[in-house]
């Protein structure tokens, strides 16, 4: 069957109208999700179709964090919509102290089936308080698991993988991205947590990337092909789990490695991998691990400065000619 | 968009190759799947396939070393995308495609290929200096048995980077076997004589003069003749091939004999061994070369644990492995690593010869074809099918009397090989 | 609500199971055989006793940091929960939580929490999924005074008023968190009248008098399931030990103790029951060594329980995957 094209908002709202109609303990609660289906458009159609399972809530991030908690540790399956994921700082009690933990501290009595989706990321000129991402900080956190789609297909399969864990799951979709369209399989299907997908082949370096640095990673491929360089390009998708598995075939296979995220760089997720490579594959490294993130500042409002401080092509470039010496 | 085509990789060990010739020429139009040019590696001579339809435009030249992976040229979709490609990259010169090129042009004559670049220059170290190298250098190295502080590195800060290892092995290699591909000018310069082609000595045809150089020059070679009869084998063969199933293969008689010598190797294992420096090495495995010839230089595709296998099982692999060397789909990996070689040249009606090891190994064994002859039998003279056997062997290691053990529990097996049960 | 004969020496017995568990578990601390710290309720049993004793089992409860009387109240195995505080591998937990962190899910008891007000987003949560269920259950949690100030009690409070949750919010009054005196951390006088601010019910009760707080209880339980919404209760009681065994407790008069003391809420109760002819002497010492049995019985489970194996660590993290991405 062809796949279809479909954009990113596109493909969650379809995989959600397939889950809730499989499951009725899925719900969806955060703010401002009814009168628009989403701010993003992201839920279309589903306040007709699933009236009282999409819940508007107040400004209370910490309460909305706390609901989809409750509710999960009772017998529901919630995704918490986290209006922008700068604001999961006014939630973090609740994800890291409580989500994180519950299950673990009382002994495994319970599952926490929960989703917490959070759109990040920047390029919109929405300056430091709605243009973060902030998945490394929930990495560190042992008990969560952080998921960050890049491509339709992806959003679809891993967002109904993520409603079917009965673990927290943080889910990062870049709101850059909500438009982008791409393939997507007519079938049902499901994206396991934890497998990282090779989307282009290529021997002279292994970009190892998610989310928006995807995007980044493909175009630096395009054109470092034309320098002869074939760039492997691995879309991690799941950061924890994390598919360590397909990265150490990559780098047994290309002897050098670059780290592509919109993070910034230091303690980004880049750092965090790089440590692993180095420790695991150190003998297969021909050339030091590069890390290709945001400078360290907040994300500045002004166009020319969001453009600096954000992580671009030609970064990417420029670590891929450092290490292949070429 | 244009279609790349790439150097396949064939194999673990694989990572480069060279380009032999262009199949098609320049710009000529090409189905898919279409040969497109021939490539070689130290094992294998390989045809690449088009991967798709279009108009042909090569960029690497032939005669240059490819690596894996590496884009050698590009199916244009359309005459426009062609002109775009022309315009960013020149064709290959050496791409005119002989098939296809109009006879009445003069080609001009075939220049040697390019020596290989020259091996890396020696590092230039201060006594006592760290040598600074990536991980996976040193680790080549270790694997590779090169001495860094031998290696210059072309990394930033004369860091010694995966790249100069492999330089530096192959310089080594060619330092080690030296005189073994350097058979210096000795075409004699005469009026009467004039060059019809000069083909050079290169890949395949390099590794086999080298190999027939060391076998011949560094081995004591002795080769014993016998004959026996096929009618115990032949009556085997036919017991399989006419019971056959739905999709297998006739089993032919190199996998009885393939049999029979790993059941004969089996019995006398200094007869599967190799002379390594002051040692001899007798193998644990049994993995018996079977020599074919396609017309693309010999080669010697293996048979793994030859002696734990069934007739039946090594008839399929046999079958398997012919198909994908006539059709150059074998990868190096099945070409390395034997014990032991069987030559038959019965189907060009040979007796008995010489064959000459398969270096490093230690012992061959020729087949000769089957013919039917007078022989005595209860009494009458009868027609009997009668096979030659040759096995050459190292006498430095093989006393006669072991080989002629060895030959004589081979033409047991083959006589009746329901020994081999 | 029943008050019959049964009904009230069951209340009685089940606060003095309170007290001696508490009594028991200060003992022990201080013997050095209970990790880390812990927090008694000795005082507030009226509390603990008096509003679980309008649940149903499969009513939903969170808890604080100072939770044993309200898990005991609510059911929980004392066995299993003195193995927990001893960090045993029987214990609730198998010896992940200790006494802050401690759960009995097939209670509905949720769980206590390391985190002040922690267990209130949770409880609304809770009361969301009841309603999204369609069943009678409620959600009810206990939290202190100092936890009133934190955000959190705000939002959990006014969503679950919003939404009519099925949820109760019982803070019980000790009149210090830790050691900062409740006048000191709020500008009014009642902690119920803040329930006006989210537009529920709010009550003050003395919560030294546990059939005083079974019947407010019983109300704001009785409103839930009718689906009338959420109740804000406020148990005036007094914390008698220190925040943490072993407090100093420099902010507090000796006087101030001594005078909480009169209002002894298991000895009050006690002095109710004999006058009701429900309690004698004898009766009440019965019910002190049934008590001190099933004590020492949950005691010596705790003791002969082993530790957990240092690798028992790694077990419980994910439900669908082994530990941390590597472990």
């Amino acid at each position: 069957m062809p796949d279809r094209i479909l954009s990113s908002s596109a493909a969650l709202a379809e995989a959600l109208h397939e889950e809730m109609e499989r499951d009725e303990t899925i719900f969806i609660v955060g703010e401002d999700l009814v009168a628009h289906a989403g701010i993003f458009g992201q839920f279309k159609g589903i306040p007709e179709k699933f009236p009282g399972r999409i819940i508007d809530t107040p400004i209370s991030e910490t309460c909305i964090a706390g609901c989809g908690l409750g509710a999960a540790m009772t017998g529901m399956r919630p995704l918490v919509d986290f209006h922008f994921s700068d604001f999961v700082t006014c939630g973090m009690d609740e994800l890291c102290n409580q989500a994180a933990k519950i299950r673990y501290m009382f002994g495994g009595q319970v599952k926490l089936p929960m989703v917490v989706w959070c759109p990040d990321g920047a390029g919109l000129r929405a300056a430091a308080q709605h243009s973060q991402s902030l998945e490394s900080w929930f990495v560190h956190m042992p008990g969560l698991k952080v998921v960050i789609p890049s491509e339709p297909a992806d959003v679809k399969g891993l967002i109904k993988a993520a409603i079917r864990d009965d673990d927290p799951v943080m889910f990062f979709q870049h709101k850059k991205l909500f438009a982008k369209e791409g393939p997507v399989p007519e079938e049902e299907y499901v994206i396991p947590l934890g497998q990282a997908a090779v989307k282009r082949e290529g021997k002279d370096v292994s970009l190892l990337c998610y989310g928006s640095g995807y995007y980044l990673c493909v175009e630096a491929a395009e054109k470092l092909a034309g320098d002869g360089i074939e760039a492997e390009v691995v879309d991690l998708r799941t950061l924890k789990p994390l598919d360590m598995d397909t990265v150490a075939v990559s780098i047994q296979k290309t002897h050098r490695a670059v780290v592509v995220h919109e993070a910034c760089r230091t303690g980004g997720f880049g750092s965090e991998l790089a440590a692993r490579i180095q420790d695991e594959l150190f003998d297969e490294l021909d050339a030091p691990v590069k890390r290709v993130g945001a400078k360290d500042f907040p994300i500045p409002f002004s166009p020319p400065m969001e453009d600096f401080v954000l992580p671009n092509v030609s970064d990417v470039l420029k670590a891929v000619h450092a290490v292949t010496y070429r | 968009m244009p279609t790349e085509i790439k150097i396949p990789k064939l194999g673990l060990t694989m990572t480069e190759a060279i380009l032999v010739e262009w199949s098609v020429g320049a710009g000529k139009a090409i189905a898919v799947d279409q040969i497109v040019c021939v490539i070689e590696t130290d094992k294998v001579s390989l045809e690449v396939q088009s991967p798709a339809e279009g108009f042909m435009h090569p960029v690497a030249e032939a005669g240059s070393r490819v690596a894996v992976g590496e884009v050698i040229g590009y199916v244009a979709e359309d005459e426009a995308a062609l002109a775009e490609l022309q315009a960013r990259e020149p064709a290959a010169a050496s791409a005119t495609g002989k098939a296809a090129a109009p006879a009445t042009a003069p080609e001009p004559p075939e220049k040697a290929p390019e020596p290989p670049p020259s091996p890396a220059v020696k590092p230039d170290r201060r006594p006592g200096e760290r040598i600074v190298a990536t991980p996976a250098a040193r680790k080549r190295s270790r694997e590779l048995g090169v001495d860094l502080a031998e290696v210059a590195g072309s990394g930033p800060g004369g860091r010694i980077v995966l790249a100069d290892v492999a330089t530096a092995a192959e310089a080594a290699e060619d330092e080690r076997y030296e005189g073994m591909y350097d058979f210096g000018s000795v075409a004699p310069e005469s009026e009467m004589l004039t060059v019809e082609e000069t083909v050079p000595i290169r890949g395949i045809r390099k590794i086999i003069s080298r190999n027939m150089k060391l076998s011949l020059s560094s081995q004591a070679q002795l080769t014993l003749h016998t004959e026996a009869s096929a009618r115990g084998m032949r009556e085997t063969r036919a017991l399989f091939n006419t019971r056959l199933e739905e999709g297998q293969v006739p089993v032919p008689y190199n996998a009885i004999l393939v049999k029979a010598a790993a059941a004969a190797l089996r019995q006398h294992p200094r007869l599967n061994a190799v002379v390594d420096g002051r040692d001899i090495k007798i193998w644990k495995e049994i993995h018996i070369g079977m020599a074919m010839d396609f017309g693309r230089g010999l080669i010697v595709p293996k048979i793994r644990n030859a002696d734990a296998k069934s007739i039946r099982v090594i008839a399929d692999e046999l079958g398997d492995l012919v198909e994908r060397a006539q059709n150059q789909k074998l990868v190096p990996d099945e070409l390395q690593g034997g014990t032991f070689t069987i030559t038959n040249l019965g189907s060009w009606d040979i007796d008995g010869f010489t064959p000459i090891n398969n270096f490093p190994e230690s012992a061959i064994l020729g087949v000769g074809r089957i013919v039917d002859k007078p022989w005595v039998r209860e009494g009458a003279v009868v027609a009997e099918p009668r096979m030659a056997l040759s096995l050459t062997f190292d006498h430095r290691i093989i006393d006669g009397a072991l080989g002629a053990r060895f030959l004589k529990t081979l033409k047991d097996r083959i006589e009746d090989t329901r020994l081999m049960l | 609500m029943p008050d019959d004969k049964k009904t009230l020496l069951e209340l009685y017995r089940k606060m003095v199971a309170v007290r001696q568990f508490e009594t028991m578990a200060g003992e022990h601390f201080a013997a050095g055989e209970i990790p880390g710290f812990i927090h008694l309720s000795i005082g507030q049993e009226a509390s603990s006793v008096g509003v679980c004793s309008c649940l149903r089992k499969d009513d939903y409860v969170v808890t604080t940091h100072r939770g044993h009387g309200h898990m005991i109240a609510k059911g929980a195995d004392l066995k299993r929960m003195t193995a927990e505080l001893f960090g045993k591998r029987d214990g609730y937990c198998k010896g992940k939580g200790g006494s802050m962190h401690i759960a009995d899910f097939s209670i509905g008891f949720l769980g206590a929490n390391g985190v002040v007000a922690g267990g209130l987003p949770i409880i609304t949560g809770a009361g969301l999924s009841i309603k999204l269920r369609k069943t009678d259950q409620v959600a009810l949690a206990f939290f202190g005074d100092g936890a009133c100030n934190r955000g959190p009690v705000h939002e959990a409070m006014n969503m679950a008023a919003i939404w009519k949750l099925p949820v109760i919010f019982v803070v019980e009054n000790n009149q210090y968190a830790s050691t900062t005196p409740m006048e000191y951390s709020c500008a009014i006088g009642d902690l119920c009248t803040r329930a006006a601010g989210y537009g529920m019910p709010g009550e003050k009760v003395d919560g030294n008098d546990v059939l005083a707080v079974r019947k407010a209880a019983a109300t704001a339980v009785e409103r839930a399931r009718a689906g009338e919404g959420p109740t804000l209760l406020e148990n005036a009681t007094y914390r008698m030990k220190g925040h943490f065994e072993g407090d100093p407790q420099k902010y507090r008069k000796t006087e101030e103790v001594e005078s909480w003391g009169e209002k002894d809420p298991v000895e009050r109760f006690a002095r109710v029951l004999t006058k009701k002819k429900i309690l004698t002497k004898k009766l009440a010492a019965s019910i002190l060594k049934e008590v001190h049995s099933e004590l020492d019985e949950a005691l010596a489970f705790a003791q002969d329980s082993p530790f957990p194996a240092p690798e028992d660590a790694m077990n419980d993290l994910y439900s669908t995957m082994e530990g941390g991405s590597h472990a």
